[in-house]
């Protein structure tokens, strides 16, 4: 008996060693013996610049008129609030005197010089299929073109014991790819070269990806059929970005989504949300051979008529009701004819590219109502194109209708033209204006700006 | 590009993205047609294409196409246009006047469209707004051009 008890101890005392040392280790990384490099190229500089693009680094690592990558962006999580890190090369504050190997293994690994665990906030679960060139081009431009800035990282609002980090070495274990992207030997150069980017820096994953109980992304790659499958985060509902015609982008060619990555637009919609800084800040950014190529491995990922149900078709049906004569007695649809026709029109079509069309939109046919409610309460921001502020702008109502007229110009815009999203109760767009109110102490899951 | 506007074929060269309501003020110097919101909420910018209302600052130059343009400058050349403009006047309608070309753009197209409108639909059409509260005699004018008599005082 006492034979039993000591190897049970001995065995949980192994076992937990094992642990202790498994989640405080420092993961390995590819650059541990390579010396900094003292002036690296300018070319190697731009490279990294490119990356940094791609990876949006600035959209979460500054805030509005502060010093960019300097930090500071608060993110609400369901336990309290956490801080966006400086990642200027500031070496009091910032990430100034850490080493390439250090670089990586922040980026790719999530892990802090320090040897503390990142939260998965950073997508280090996508950039972890970053290249080590990338890394390594990314890493010369953060040291050597970033301008240092001396700002202080805020501390987590997170409170013991929850503020805990080692537990994440396991999430990592389970959730957290940790190689590379490896090319998918049957596709063709740029079919890879769109996977590279969409699942590595580009991150798209991480609002169009539905996520498990974990917070982990239900997929990381298109062997998931969840992949890129459409989820709400931060109040918007990122849709499908599979080959679903009605919640998805079954419905545009190739050219299409080069337009909307290049310009914010196309024939079918316009950015915005949490998109509008995806490209304000990214995507117009890239090349046309890396745009074509995210189309093209997009194009690649077949829709479920499952979960999508039969494609969408145009009918005028609300159009009639629209008349002077029949506003009144049709809910929703004198708010319409007042507030939203001259720009979105009468039939639904908007005013192609530059005014979006709700007939047939993919936020007019997704089940969860979210972005709809959000941009009817919260307006949207402005399409910098080319340096350019856009002319058309949705502008906000939360001063200007109630929860009840909200929600019945947006039943009466998911049931027109063919539309079948499903009506939206007054109780969601009241749930939505409070957590989307700035003055709110509600926050919504991973809020961003 | 070619425009057509209050019956003139005119030759513009605004991006296509451009507000029909700038083309109309900048380029070709029309200013009758005012700015307001710049949002399609208040209808200051009002003009009818083919006519029918359209807010001219969210009408991208581009979706005109080969659309009549009708601006305040032309609206007496419309008979029922003309009609509208008498009773502005006869009911004393504008104050500061800012939003007085939208408001007859508007009460001219729901007219053309229907003219004998009721009470509901001037309600429903009427949606311009007016700072200086213009409301009740806009209504007046109304019902006085719908033929149900110009009710002093009466409320939209």
């Amino acid at each position: 008996m006492k034979k039993i008890l000591f190897t049970l101890i001995a065995i949980v005392l192994v076992v937990a060693a094992g642990l202790s040392w498994y989640v405080t280790r420092k993961p390995a990384s590819p650059f541990d013996a390579v010396a900094a490099v003292a002036t690296p190229s300018p070319d190697l500089i731009a490279k990294g610049k490119y990356i940094a693009r791609a990876a949006d680094c600035v959209a979460c690592h500054s805030v509005p008129g502060g010093k960019p990558f300097a930090g500071g962006l608060k993110m609400g999580t369901p336990l309290g609030a956490i801080y966006t890190t400086n990642i200027t090369p500031d070496p009091k504050t910032g990430i100034g005197k850490y080493t390439l190997a250090d670089f990586d293994r922040a980026v790719r690994h999530g892990v802090a010089a320090n040897g503390h665990r990142l939260y998965p906030a950073m997508p280090y679960p996508s950039y972890s299929k970053m290249s080590d060139a990338d890394v390594r081009a990314l890493y010369a431009y953060f040291t050597h073109e970033v301008a240092p800035a001396a700002v202080a990282d805020k501390p987590s609002e997170i409170p013991s014991p929850w503020n805990i980090r080692w537990p994440i070495a396991l999430w990592n274990l389970v959730f957290a790819p940790d190689t590379p992207y490896q090319p998918v030997k049957t596709q063709d150069a740029e079919w890879n070269r769109g996977a590279y980017l969409v699942q590595g820096p580009g991150h798209c994953g991480s609002c169009h990806t539905p996520r498990g109980a974990a917070f982990n992304e239900k997929a990381m790659d298109q062997g998931g059929k969840l992949y890129l499958s459409g989820a709400l985060l931060d109040g918007w509902y990122a849709p499908s970005l599979r080959n679903d015609p009605n919640t998805g982008i079954g419905r545009w060619r190739e050219a299409d989504i080069y337009a909307f990555l290049k310009n914010g637009r196309n024939g079918h919609g316009v950015v915005f949300g949490s998109m509008l800084d995806a490209y304000n800040n990214s995507t117009q950014f890239l090349t046309d051979a890396d745009l074509h190529a995210i189309a093209h491995y997009l194009k690649s990922l077949p829709g479920d008529p499952a979960r999508d149900g039969k494609p969408w078709a145009y009918s005028a049906t609300a159009v009639a009701d629209l008349a002077p004569a029949k506003r009144s007695s049709v809910p929703g649809a004198q708010t319409f004819a007042a507030k939203c026709s001259f720009c979105h029109q009468p039939d639904g079509k908007g005013q192609s590219p530059w005014i979006p069309a709700l007939a047939g939109s993919t936020s007019s046919l997704v089940p969860d109502a979210a972005s709809q409610i959000n941009i009817v309460l919260n307006g949207s921001g402005r399409v910098m194109a080319n340096g350019m502020p856009d002319s058309y702008r949705m502008p906000p109502y939360r001063a200007q209708l109630s929860d009840k007229q909200v929600a019945q110009v947006l039943s009466f815009v998911r049931s027109a033209w063919g539309n079948r999203g499903g009506p939206v109760t007054a109780k969601a767009v009241a749930d939505l204006r409070k957590k989307t109110d700035p003055a709110s102490p509600q926050v919504i899951v991973l809020q961003m700006r | 590009m070619q425009l057509y506007v209050n019956g003139q074929m005119v030759e513009v060269n605004s991006d296509p993205d451009t507000p029909l309501l700038w083309v109309i003020r900048d380029e070709l110097g029309m200013t009758g047609t005012k700015f307001g919101c710049g949002l399609a909420q208040c209808g200051a910018c009002s003009v009818m294409l083919d006519g029918k209302i359209v807010r001219s600052c969210v009408t991208p130059l581009s979706s005109v196409g080969d659309a009549q343009v009708t601006t305040i400058e032309a609206i007496e050349a419309d008979p029922v246009g003309q009609r509208v403009v008498e009773k502005w006047i006869a009911h004393q309608v504008p104050q500061c006047g800012y939003c007085q070309s939208g408001q007859v753009m508007a009460a001219t197209a729901l007219l053309k469209e229907n003219a004998k409108p009721s009470r509901d639909e001037i309600a429903a059409a009427m949606v311009n707004l007016c700072r200086c509260g213009t409301y009740n005699v806009i209504n007046d004018a109304m019902l006085d051009l719908a033929g149900l008599g110009a009710n002093k005082g009466e409320t939209l």
